[in-house]
Parts: structure tokens; C-alpha cells; sequence
């Protein structure tokens, strides 16, 4: 009984409620017009039948009446002569009723039936006539089909709409009790993903409904989340042994110069390689926390117009001396001049640390290039280079913190950059697409703001 | 000698770096909370201020931001855990003044907090000169003695940044975030690349070189006889 005092149930009840009282009033106004159009009817016919029996000779008059109550089998007719003080002369009608309006359009008036006196006086249709030689005709018409009609539309009013407005309630009663349904078995799996079970999904229908589409929502959400999560509980592990090994080298380091350094010159040796140990930590920590940081932070009010041409050509300004180094063709492609909105310096750090990469990874004399292009609604940034790339089966892993792909173990380097640009490009609102292999493509993707900036 | 106000609240950082600046010659007062900071540097009138960001009492930027109400123009570098992100301190940077994030090298340290008290003037002069070495800012050309040096832009603005701040330690992050503009540190050496091409270009062979590469912390371009 729960249902009852649902929302869904007492929407649908006001619903049914409403739909009745129309239903009623269409009836009333069908049974209104019908009504009005018998009694015109018979007001019709008692003023044509007066004025037949008016026009007859006085001897014909009284016969004529007789007959025409005689053929009235269902007793609806009245008709009578009156002398004019009002005595009965002939005819079923009992009395004169008070306030007849002698020669006026037919109306109702109570007439008593001489043959049915204990009925008492009837409503009826009238009209009166005052004859040549002074006595009072009066012709009435009972026009009972209006209770006929009135019982019938009565009927049909009970039987439509009777069951309908149960049907109605019932339907109610089943949708909320339906909803009520739903929501406890979402709070049932919720219930499990608050114990721990992250791998629990809400129920979902592939239709386009409200509760199923809400129910989608917050899946697409979980999935996010579960992401989220395990990939946390990964970090912890990662963390702990990517600062163990190079703090474990230093202890070494100290503790080996302790015993042998003999000289001043030896023992600062041995701080210095020290110090680098601990300074590689320390760059795991802060990387950590920037990537912390900025995952943590909102859109900013520090957004501006960026204009990624003139970015590629810094960074790309920046990376030629080591380039050329290696040999590597660094080249930039801008399509046209295009800017997005955004944090200029993140989105810097973002393209610096995927050119980094593509130069670390690119073997001697190899390409590196980096291009700016437009693709539907949206604006590219894309770096190509002649390295191993990316391969399929590392594609989710490369965004793991501290991943380091097994083909790479002997690059220098911590395992965070991709991580970063990825937290910088989602901080945006862009998309960073990793393309498989060979050869290494990375692009960001800046979908047009609303309101078709370019 | 220069007063260095320190508002740090941890005493055993705050005791390194007294004893750091006091070895280079500066005069060091110490305060551990926020408003006997804000107190400390109306009172003294420190030439410059290292501020940590969360302190008891009263956070660093409030402090810095009181002051600045004041009209107290003390150059300050804001020290802190959190990363520099948010608006908040790219304020202070566009305002002059500088910001490290711990954990950082006390060398970075020093390097930031002369960088602050020299800050060089503006001059209007279209010539810079550093013993033999001479920067014409007008016609782009570079000059060491009667030697002319071909540079690439970027190497001129570099070459230009030293020059204007010659005899400092400049340090890579130093020199990234006001070369290049870059707020972070990259993977790659990339200062140490810059800066061989451009050493190379200045010091040719058989001149005494004028930069100096200090180790495990930065650069010194210094006139040479």
C-alpha cells in the first residue's frame, strides 16, 4: 500500500480526477441539448394540434378530444374545455392550473390527470386557447423521453466511465508501484557499491526512458570511477618502489663512502651521487603532487584565448638544439591560426612533454612533427614521430602512473609525463587520442566551445 | 647588507636556511607564525621577505597581501607544498614577486632571493656590455671583443637575460620560467642544451670563458679580463 502515498499515484489520481469531471460535463451537455431539442419538439406538436382542435365545430370538438386521448396509450397527453369560470366540460385535465397564460407559447405548467388523481400535479409542456364562445381549451404534452434520455446517458455515463477511472487508478497504482520497484532495486546495488563492490552496475534497459537513461548516466559515471580507484590502489605500490630504488641507491652510495672515502675529494663525490639519488624522490614527489594538483583543479578563471600555433613553434623553438642532437628532422605543420580557450601554460607543459617523449623515443636520424589541423567542430593538435609508438595492449596502460614500457626500461625518465598531459587535456575538456603503432601519433583534440568559436 | 625576513613555521627549515643566508652575508630575522610576520616586516623593514604559504595565525599570501595594502613594496618569495597552479600566486608573479615549491634546492633558494634584491632597473639603454661582450638590442648583433657572434633568436634572448643579471647564479628553473616562459621543469635537460650552443658562440677557443656552469645549480655569466 506503499503506492499510495507515492507522487506517481497521486498525479495519476488528480489525472483521473479531471478526465471524470469532463466526461460529466460532456454528458451533461449531450443529455442538455437532446432535452432542449424534444421539448421544442412537442411544444411543436401541442401548438399545431391547438390550433386543429380550435378550428373545429363545438359538436366535433368534444369527440375529436375523446379520440385523441383514446389513441394516447402512454398516457402523455392532456387536453380539456373549460367553461370560462373555470368548471371542467370535458377532457382528462382536472383543474385550470393557477397562472395559465391564456393564447401565450406553450410552457410548463402542474396539470393533475382526472384518471390518476393520487399522482398529484405533473409538470407539462402547455398552451391554452380561448374558444369563440368564451370557454378554454387546453392541450399538454408530458414529454417523458427526457427521463428516457436522462436514463440512458446516465447509463452510459456509469458504464464508460465507471471502469475507466478505475482502470485509471489501478494504472496508477502499478506505475508507482513499478517506480517504487526500480528505485529499490537501484538502492539495492547502490547499497553493495557503498559496501565495496565497485564492480556492481545499475539496472538498464537500452530504451529511450528517463529511468534507464539516468540509469546509464550514473554506469558511465561508476565506470569512471572503479577506473579512478583502481587505478589509485595501483599507485600506492608504484609510488613506494619508485622511491625505494633510487633512495636505496643513495643509503648505498653514503654508506660505502663512510667506510672508504679517504679524502675530502672522494667523500663529496659520494654526496654528490647522493644528492642526485635523493633529488630523483624528490622529483617523483613533486611530480606526484603536480599531477595531484592539477587533477584536483577546476576550469579557472585564468583562461584565455590560446593560440596553439604560436605554442607549437615555441616548443617546437625549444626542442630543436636536442633534436638536432639526435639527428631528428623537428618539423611544424600549421594549417591555419586557431586558438582554443584554455590555460596556457598547462597546455605548453602538455605539448613539451609529448614532443619529449617523441624525441626520446625516436631512434637517431629518425622524424618528429608536430601539426595543427582542423577536423569537424574541432581543432587538432597532433605529434608524429619515427619511434617504436605506441602498441594496442599498452594503449591503456601508457596513461598508468609510473608505467614505463618494457622496450624503454633503460630511458631515463619517471613514468608521470603521459599521466600529466592526460590530467592537463581532461582538465580542459579535450580529448588525448594515443594511436597505435607503429610509429608514434598522439593527438589532443579541442572540440569548439559552444558558440562556435574557432 | 641586506635584512632577509623568514615566516616559516617548521624551525628546522627555517634553521637551515638562516644558517645558508647568514654564510652569504645576509642579516636573517625569523618569524614562525603569520601575524608576528605581518608584525616583524612592518617593524624592520626588511629588503626582502621569504614567506612560507601555510603558516599558523595567518596564511603566507593574506600576510604578503596586507602588506601590499600597506603599500609595503618588500619583494618576497612565497614558499610552499602546494604546486602554483591557481590564480592566487600567479598574481604574486605578475606583481614581481617569485614563488618555490618545496621540496626545493637551497641553492634555487639563494640564487631567487638575490635575483629579488638585484632585480636589474629598467633602463631605456638599447646597449648591454659585460666586459668584452656586447649585446646590441636594436639591431639584434652580438659582439665579444671585435668578434661577432651569429645567434639564433632564441639565443640572443637568452644571452640577453644573462647579461642584464650578469655575476647571479641563474638557475635552470630560473632561466626556463623567464626565457622561455615555461612554468615547469621538463624530463629533458633542456637549459643545459641552450646553454652549450650559446657558450659555445660566446667563448670561443683560446677566450677565458665567460659563463660558468656551477655545478648542480646553474649558470654565472661573469666579465672576464
Amino acid at each position: 500500500m506503499q503506492f499510495i502515498r507515492s507522487k506517481t499515484f497521486h498525479w495519476t489520481t488528480v489525472l483521473a480526477g479531471l478526465f471524470a469531471i469532463f466526461v460529466t460535463v460532456l454528458f451533461g451537455f449531450i443529455y442538455f441539448r437532446i432535452d432542449n431539442y424534444l421539448i421544442a419538439r412537442s411544444d411543436r406538436m401541442i401548438t399545431t394540434q391547438i390550433g386543429f382542435f380550435a378550428g373545429l365545430p363545438r359538436e366535433r370538438l368534444i369527440g375529436a378530444l375523446n379520440d385523441h386521448l383514446g389513441q394516447d396509450s402512454r398516457g402523455v397527453q392532456f387536453s380539456g374545455v373549460f367553461d370560462a369560470k373555470g368548471n371542467r366540460l370535458a377532457g382528462n385535465v382536472a383543474a385550470l392550473p393557477d397562472g395559465l397564460d391564456i393564447g401565450a407559447p406553450a410552457r410548463s405548467m402542474p396539470l393533475v390527470r382526472l384518471d390518476d388523481k393520487e399522482a398529484g400535479a405533473t409538470s407539462v409542456r402547455t398552451v391554452a386557447r380561448r374558444l369563440e364562445n368564451g370557454d378554454i381549451l387546453v392541450v399538454g404534452r408530458n414529454v417523458d423521453e427526457t427521463a428516457e434520455v436522462f436514463r440512458v446517458v446516465g447509463a452510459a455515463l456509469a458504464i464508460g466511465l465507471l471502469p475507466a477511472f478505475c482502470l485509471w487508478l489501478l494504472a496508477g497504482a502499478w506505475l508507482s508501484a513499478r517506480a517504487h520497484r526500480r528505485v529499490e532495486e537501484v538502492n539495492l546495488r547502490v547499497q553493495r557499491i557503498i559496501a565495496g563492490d565497485l564492480r556492481e552496475r545499475l539496472p538498464h534497459k537500452n530504451v529511450d526512458e528517463p529511468f534507464s537513461r539516468l540509469a546509464a548516466i550514473v554506469n558511465r559515471m561508476l565506470d569512471e570511477l572503479e577506473t579512478m580507484i583502481n587505478a589509485l590502489a595501483g599507485v600506492g605500490n608504484d609510488i613506494a618502489h619508485d622511491l625505494r630504488t633510487p633512495l636505496t641507491r643513495a643509503r648505498l652510495t653514503l654508506e660505502r663512502g663512510r667506510t672508504n672515502a679517504t679524502t675530502l675529494e672522494q667523500l663529496q663525490e659520494v654526496v654528490d651521487k647522493a644528492i642526485a639519488g635523493i633529488d630523483q624522490s624528490l622529483s617523483i614527489v613533486t611530480a606526484l603532487l603536480r599531477l595531484a594538483e592539477i587533477e584536483n583543479s577546476r576550469r579557472s578563471s585564468a583562461f584565455g584565448d590560446v593560440a596553439l600555433g604560436d605554442m607549437l613553434r615555441e616548443v617546437c623553438d625549444m626542442y630543436e638544439p636536442i633534436a638536432e642532437d639526435k639527428q631528428i628532422a623537428l618539423s611544424v605543420n600549421i594549417a591555419d591560426k586557431f586558438s582554443v580557450r584554455g590555460d596556457r601554460d598547462l597546455l605548453l607543459e602538455a605539448v613539451a612533454n609529448l614532443v619529449d617523449n617523441a624525441i626520446k623515443f625516436t631512434p637517431r636520424s629518425g622524424r618528429v612533427e608536430l601539426a595543427l589541423l582542423r577536423g569537424e567542430g574541432e581543432t587538432i593538435l597532433r605529434v608524429t614521430d619515427t619511434g617504436p609508438g605506441i602498441s594496442a595492449h599498452e594503449h591503456d596502460a601508457v596513461l598508468r602512473r609510473f608505467y614505463r614500457s618494457d622496450k624503454i626500461r633503460n630511458t631515463p625518465g619517471i613514468g608521470l609525463g603521459l599521466n600529466l598531459v592526460s590530467a592537463i587535456v581532461k582538465l580542459h575538456g579535450f580529448r588525448l587520442i594515443i594511436h597505435a603503432g607503429p610509429g608514434g601519433r598522439v593527438e589532443i583534440v579541442c572540440p569548439d566551445e559552444e558558440g562556435g568559436r574557432t | 647588507m641586506a635584512k632577509v625576513l623568514l615566516i616559516e613555521d617548521d624551525g628546522e627549515t627555517a634553521g637551515e636556511i638562516t644558517a645558508e643566508l647568514a654564510d652569504r652575508g645576509f642579516e636573517v630575522a625569523w618569524s614562525a607564525d603569520g601575524l608576528d610576520g605581518l608584525a616583524k616586516a612592518r617593524d624592520l623593514r626588511p629588503d626582502a621577505m621569504i614567506v612560507d604559504r601555510l603558516l599558523p595565525g595567518m596564511d603566507g599570501l593574506t600576510v604578503i597581501e596586507s602588506l601590499r595594502k600597506d603599500q609595503v613594496r618588500t619583494p618576497v618569495l612565497v614558499l610552499s607544498a602546494l604546486g602554483a597552479v591557481d590564480d592566487r600566486v600567479r598574481g604574486l608573479r605578475m606583481g614581481g614577486d617569485d614563488y618555490l615549491t618545496k621540496p626545493f634546492a637551497i641553492v634555487e633558494l639563494v640564487a631567487r632571493i638575490e635575483a629579488l634584491l638585484r632585480r636589474p632597473p629598467e633602463t631605456r639603454e638599447t646597449n648591454l656590455r659585460v666586459g668584452q661582450l656586447e649585446l646590441d638590442l636594436i639591431e639584434r648583433t652580438a659582439k665579444r671583443g671585435e668578434r661577432r657572434i651569429d645567434l639564433l633568436p632564441r639565443e640572443f634572448r637568452l644571452l640577453e637575460y644573462m647579461m642584464r643579471r650578469s655575476d647571479q647564479l641563474l638557475t635552470r628553473a630560473m632561466l626556463l620560467e623567464e626565457v622561455w616562459n615555461y612554468k615547469f621543469v621538463p624530463a629533458t635537460n633542456l637549459v643545459d642544451v641552450h646553454m652549450g650552443r650559446v657558450r659555445h658562440k660566446v667563448d670561443g677557443p683560446g677566450d677565458a670563458p665567460m659563463i660558468q656552469n656551477v655545478r648542480g645549480a646553474g649558470f654565472i655569466l661573469r666579465a672576464v679580463p
